[in-house]
């Protein structure tokens, strides 16, 4: 139709496009409504407690947490509806209400289940658990100067029900902690701060690429990051004596980051070549020709990975010329030590090489010492 | 030394008692594959005797075609005093001081905090060799960087470090870093190095990120000569390369609760070559916690005659008595056939349990490459942890 409205010269229905578009924006809205509870966007199974209904109903934080203000723990029997005040399984120092002091005001329940079965997100008290046994924290010592109002800290209840647990910036709003933060003395607040898998929330933030960034953020917050990660963590990557691939040892966490993820052993050597000096900033120069030759795909016997013509008079493609100065530390990572000779035969004044500094060359070391001495073995400038 | 060390690490991991001592951590994690290394034992250990005190240690033990080796990865002892204005580090450890690049030793290292706002650190040692070596004279790594905090939440610090084998100068470079929070949404870093012995550039980084909302951007740019990071013996070092660059933007964006995007747009150049690269990743949680999750990724990279794409996938459905199984998926596809194949798959089939105390898993990887037309591998993990009272 589109076709002959062309041939004929005739403009298409002006309502063409508009309609296209309607349908893509109902396809769109249907599979955003189908994919809505994969996405997170609704909830189909536990609801996070609606902590916000109850509040905007004007019910007290302490009428349910009976004794999280410090005035007493609820002796059993005397919580709300005469329960022992905590529901079971949970530990009586998280001061969660049982079903017992639901029942004050939900005198008939819908469920004969335990409340927080359905009305507590999945995992809510195991990470209630987790904080409080990572946490030097006290909320007793807090309700007097908040005068009882739990909402000056949790101010995330007026935005929802999740996230409840406030930031740690909501702590510096009263309490001034410069000091411990520039000396990093985080176990004030935090205990076993490697063993939480917290991460930071506002600067620093681990997102994106943060394997590429966390070098130029490390260089000048080192001490920072001692303050989560152990001395394991930065050595089981750029240690000199590392057992096996962080990738390898964690096999079973796909989301585990690594450079060397999945199928690096194939692409290892695209990727090196594009990113000259990248192996260089943690393996040792010898470290290629010490794999290849324990993996028998280098070594005595075997064919040179080199094209033909590689090594050539200079007026002809002189491709490893080329490439020794595009990435030299792929050179050494064979023909390093003993195998410099290879180059020196050549590239020495007389020879057909010529001399390997480019114009403008300088160093500090003494002509007599290697590598200067390979070709300048008087200890003199040529 | 490294038996002197040892000694010492494990008086003080296991110097318990006190009151307010942590938990001794003890850790053993066994991994067998049919790749070599076939076999591997790690141990690990990690305590806090005091207020300030801790100790760890880390050592193994491999065996590959009839072969057997063992290192020591770690072992350390860190004191710090009570408000923090010192600390110390003894034993093996990974230096990494500002902008110059970590360094494995076995040494010391100690940081002051002084007055009007600057640190001082420095550290000295011999850079660990494989192999438990021994003799190795005149072998030695020492460097010091000072550091002054800018403003509330930034710093500015110069480092300074050199390593002699032999006593001949290996490596001799000079550092510049920076590092701020401006407000409550951005941060800058940058490091610079320049090496002292062949005067040049070695290495400069700069990275600038910007959190709105769900929405994180970060501006970064790189620039690298690799014959400035090689020692100064090799001959190598004296070619005087053309040096690399990088730059990009990568923005992560949280477009529902579940699901994280992230996107990496740049450019390489290499010499005269200069490449696009680009990665789209997604990530989505199948539920609140992200036990299970799903992530996708394509990307393109590379540059002149190395330029590739690829694809990967991967998964981790939880199951119930604390099992999981996850795969993952890629495909590489070179645009230059090398005469090897261009197209190269691997993937991965796992199944773990972990119940917090014992780690169980096992796997099946199959892959193709240059080297392999095709090959299969398993690999097995058994790992235990113990806290000790």
């Amino acid at each position: 139709m589109k076709r002959r409205a062309l041939i004929d010269g005739t403009a298409p229905p002006s309502g063409g496009a508009d309609g296209q578009g309607r349908a893509l924006a109902v396809v769109a809205c249907l599979a955003l409504t189908a994919c809505a509870g994969v996405l997170g966007l609704t909830r189909s199974g536990p609801q996070p407690f609606p902590h916000r209904k109850h509040a905007t109903a004007g019910i007290t934080c302490t009428r349910c947490h009976v004794g999280i203000d410090g005035r007493g723990t609820p002796p059993a029997g005397s919580a709300p509806g005469g329960g022992r005040g905590v529901s079971d399984g949970v530990p009586a120092t998280l001061h969660i209400p049982d079903d017992a002091a639901c029942a004050t005001c939900h005198g008939k329940p819908h469920n004969p289940g335990p409340c927080l079965t359905c009305h507590a997100a999945p995992g809510a008290i195991a990470e209630l658990v987790e904080a409080r046994a990572h946490l030097v924290f006290d909320h007793g010592k807090h309700a007097a100067p908040s005068r009882g109002d739990c909402m000056r800290c949790h101010v995330g209840i007026a935005e929802g029900d999740d996230h409840l647990r406030p930031p740690m910036a909501t702590c510096f709003r009263c309490h001034d902690h410069d000091a411990a933060r520039d000396a990093r003395r985080c176990d004030a607040c935090h205990r076993g701060l490697e063993d939480t898998g917290l991460l930071p929330q506002s600067h620093l933030a681990h997102d994106g690429d943060w394997l590429r960034e966390h070098g130029t953020r490390a260089a000048s917050s080192g001490d920072l990051c001692q303050s989560c990660h152990r001395e394991q963590f930065c050595a089981d990557c750029h240690g000199a004596t590392v057992p096996a691939l962080p990738a390898t040892r964690r096999f079973s966490d796909p989301f585990a980051a690594s450079v060397h993820r999945a199928g690096f052993a194939a692409r290892h050597s695209l990727e090196a070549r594009s990113a000259p000096g990248a192996c260089t900033t943690c393996h040792a120069p010898d470290r290629c020709a010490a794999c290849h030759t324990s993996r028998g795909i280098a070594g005595e016997g075997r064919r040179s990975p080199h094209p033909p013509g590689w090594v050539g008079p200079a007026a002809a493609d002189n491709a490893h010329g080329r490439q020794a100065r595009r990435d030299p530390a792929a050179c050494a990572s064979c023909h390093d030590g003993a195998g410099q000779s290879l180059c020196v035969s050549c590239h020495k004044v007389g020879g057909v090489g010529g001399s390997p500094h480019p114009t403008g060359w300088s160093s500090r070391l003494p002509l007599g010492a290697l590598p200067c001495r390979l070709c300048h073995p008087t200890g003199k400038a040529l | 030394m490294t038996r002197a060390l040892a000694t010492a690490a494990i008086a003080v991991i296991t110097a318990g008692g006190r009151a307010d001592a942590g938990p001794l951590q003890l850790r053993g994690d066994a991994l067998a594959t049919t790749a070599a290394p076939a076999g591997l034992l790690t141990l690990e250990a990690h305590g806090e005797p005091g207020p300030g005190l801790s100790a760890e240690a880390v050592v193994w033990i491999a065996s590959a075609n009839d072969e057997s080796r063992g290192d020591v990865l770690v072992i350390a002892v860190r004191a710090r005093t009570a408000e923090g204005r010192a600390s110390a580090r003894i034993g093996r450890f990974v230096e990494s001081l500002g902008a110059l690049r970590p360094v494995h030793v076995d040494g010391a290292a100690v940081r002051v905090r002084l007055p009007h706002a600057f640190t001082v650190e420095t550290y000295g040692g011999l850079p660990v060799l494989p192999g438990l070596a021994t003799g190795r004279s005149w072998n030695w790594a020492a460097g010091g960087r000072v550091a002054r905090t800018v403003g509330e939440a930034g710093s500015l610090g110069v480092a300074y470090a050199q390593q002699r084998e032999h006593g001949r100068l290996t490596s001799e470079e000079l550092g510049v870093d920076a590092g701020a929070a401006l407000g409550r949404r951005d941060d800058i870093g940058a490091r610079f190095a320049y090496d002292l012995a062949n005067p040049g550039i070695a290495e400069v980084a700069v990275s600038a990120s910007h959190r709105s909302g769900a929405l994180r951007t970060e501006l970064y740019l790189g620039h690298r000569a690799a014959s400035h990071l090689l020692p100064a013996t090799s001959l190598f070092s004296v070619l005087g390369d053309v040096p690399a660059q990088r730059g990009g933007v990568v923005a992560t964006w949280r477009c529902a609760p579940r699901l994280d995007v992230i996107a990496d747009l740049g450019a390489r150049r290499v010499d005269r070559d200069v490449a696009p690269e680009a990665t789209l990743r997604a990530r989505l949680r199948l539920d609140d916690r992200g036990a299970s999750a799903l992530t996708a990724e394509l990307r393109r990279d590379g540059v002149g005659d190395d330029t590739w794409t690829g694809a990967r996938g991967s998964a981790r459905i939880a199951l119930p008595r604390q099992l999981a199984v996850t795969t993952e998926l890629e495909l590489v596809l070179a645009d230059h056939d090398r005469g090897s194949g261009a197209l190269w798959p691997w993937g991965l089939a796992a199944l773990g349990w972990d119940d917090g105390t014992w780690q169980a898993a096992v796997a099946v990887e199959a892959s193709a490459s240059p080297q392999d037309r095709h090959r299969v591998d398993v690999l097995g993990q058994l790992g235990r942890r113990w806290d000790v009272r």
